[in-house]
């Protein structure tokens, strides 16, 4: 029967190691930063800040995102994953590359450990593409939010070939240019192509359900696809070619206004919406998009300090972080109890279901302490940009510290989301 | 065989189905206005024609699975179909006064 997808969702023994291991590398990342930030601060190229990117970005953000994309497939896709052998097996080749990059770069060395790391977290992402592409060649349903997830794992497969090529490159130096215009192109379409295009297209199904909104106008999705794939392909062959400002900042332009046409649609969702009492997850995912809104602005300045040649690393670090640490991170902090919990209720209490009285998905995890987590990762947040912004070391470490304490939350709430014991009780 | 089978379908949604939740929004599917008709032969079948909130609801075994169980509770020795239908398309005007109220649109 159409739209009936629990038939097809993969096993939960896939997808739930994905939040676990993924929230525990957000605590690391967060420790990590607070211990280094004296040094990342004053450096204008400092390997362990590119080791604990690494980590948010791929340990965390893509981590929880795979997890996600595997329970999400047979919705966009209204079929079953390709293999989950091959999905296990990702994990792990994934997991191992996760810790072997992270330390290659931890100890700088950029000639010898990049080298074998890169190549072993090529091969990772490689195995995933691979499963997701053969997964979208048996789909039997296409429409945009598909198109954004598909191509965002070609954003994806683009920012690590990407990134593989400047591994080596250090290694037997084949590159014509700095190999910093390719980390440009490495970094942007990494967090544009792969994260917001697959934020976008996750979202666009997953918001109108939450909240149960049936605005089916897809006319802001479809212009937002189309500008961000156009500013992003134009603004990668710019650097690569020898880079015009003017296009540079026309590319730019055309992604920003794609990120407002899809702003546009989720207001239109939000407007309409039936369920109008928000949760602490729903209230995540939107404060997620009003940084998003916020990080547009930011790349608007940065973008007026790049036209006039002034080069500012700590606009560079604001910038960054308020994408990586803003909104990626905000939205994964909210959809995370949107979807583990189902995955672990299905899990325990399907069979039952009728038979005895069960709890409710959101009783698996204290929405008291999600609350509390939610409120000192927005303090952390506002006081972190402050110190970045300002280049107050103090600042900065006291908004790490509420990251850290965010991120403890975090883990305590997945494990204990994670190992729920089965509580049921007779219907009288 | 029963003498008044709209009596027992009445039951059935005014009873049984109210009871049954859907796990993500937490509201009854009778007053979400989920439940599209209940039909009982007057032996022992019932067929529940009922839709969900989106056609892509990743717990909709499990609230079929609970309508199924929970009317064969109540009624061991009838056997209970249910119909999934998306069309007519669920709408908020589908929603009781009471419903609207625990989503907070009044």
């Amino acid at each position: 029967m159409t739209g009936l997808q629990t038939a097809n969702a993969p096993s939960h023994k896939i997808v739930i190691p994905h939040f676990v291991v993924g929230s525990l590398a957000f605590l690391i990342s967060m420790i990590l930063l607070f211990f280094t930030a004296d040094e990342w601060m004053n450096l204008y190229f400092s390997p362990k800040l590119i080791a604990i990117v690494h980590i948010l970005v791929l340990g965390w953000a893509t981590m929880i995102a795979f997890g996600g994309l595997y329970q999400l497939i047979p919705v966009v896709y209204e079929t079953s994953l390709y293999s989950e052998r091959l999905a296990k097996l990702t994990f792990i080749v994934y997991t191992l590359s996760v810790i072997f990059l992270s330390y290659a770069f931890w100890k700088a060395s950029f000639s010898q450990l990049l080298f074998y790391a890169s190549l072993l977290m090529f091969l990772a992402l490689m195995l995933f593409i691979t499963n997701l592409i053969l997964t979208y060649r048996k789909r039997t349903k296409s429409d945009i939010s598909s198109k954004f997830i598909t191509t965002a794992l070609f954003w994806l497969a683009l920012t690590v070939i990407i990134g593989t090529l400047t591994a080596l490159n250090f290694k037997y130096q084949f590159f014509n240019h700095s190999h910093l215009q390719y980390l440009k192109i490495h970094a942007h379409i990494g967090l544009i192509g792969w994260f917001v295009m697959l934020i976008i297209g996750a979202s666009s199904i997953l918001i109108p359900m939450f909240v149960i909104s049936h605005q089916t106008n897809t006319k802001s999705l479809n212009k937002s696809y189309f500008l961000i794939n156009i500013g992003l392909i134009g603004l990668s062959i710019n650097w690569f070619l020898d880079s015009n400002k003017i296009i540079e900042l026309l590319m730019i332009l055309s992604i920003v206004l794609g990120l407002l046409n899809y702003l546009r649609y989720v207001y239109l969702v939000f407007k309409s919406r039936i369920r109008k009492i928000l949760d602490t997850a729903m209230k995540l995912t939107f404060l997620a998009l009003i940084i998003l809104s916020i990080s547009l602005l930011i790349s608007g300045v940065l973008t007026g300090f790049q036209m006039m040649n002034i080069s500012k690393m700590s606009i560079i670090i604001l910038y960054g972080s308020s994408i990586i640490i803003g909104f990626i991170s905000t939205i994964i902090l909210g959809q995370i109890y949107k979807t583990l919990p189902f995955i672990v209720w299905l899990k325990v209490y399907q069979p039952y279901v009728g038979k005895f009285k069960t709890p409710l998905p959101k009783e698996l995890y204290s929405e008291k302490w999600l609350k509390i987590q939610m409120y000192v990762y927005l303090i952390g947040l506002a006081i972190f940009i402050n110190g970045i912004a300002f280049q107050q070391l103090i600042i900065i470490k006291i908004g790490i510290s509420l990251f850290i304490i965010t991120a403890t939350i975090n883990l305590v709430n997945v494990l204990k989301i994670t190992f729920h014991k089965q509580k049921l009780t007779t219907i009288k | 065989m029963y003498s008044n089978p709209s009596q027992i379908e009445l039951e059935i949604l005014e009873t049984v189905l109210v009871n049954v939740y859907d796990p993500e929004i937490e509201i009854d599917i009778v007053n979400l206005g989920l439940v599209y008709d209940v039909k009982f032969d007057g032996k022992n079948q019932v067929v529940v024609t009922m839709t969900l909130s989106t056609p892509s609801c990743p717990l909709s075994d499990s609230i079929v699975q609970d309508v199924k169980e929970s009317i064969k509770r109540s009624y061991p020795d009838f056997e209970v179909a249910v119909n999934l239908v998306f069309e007519p398309q669920w709408h908020q005007g589908m929603i009781t006064p009471e419903g609207k109220e625990m989503l907070g649109m009044s």
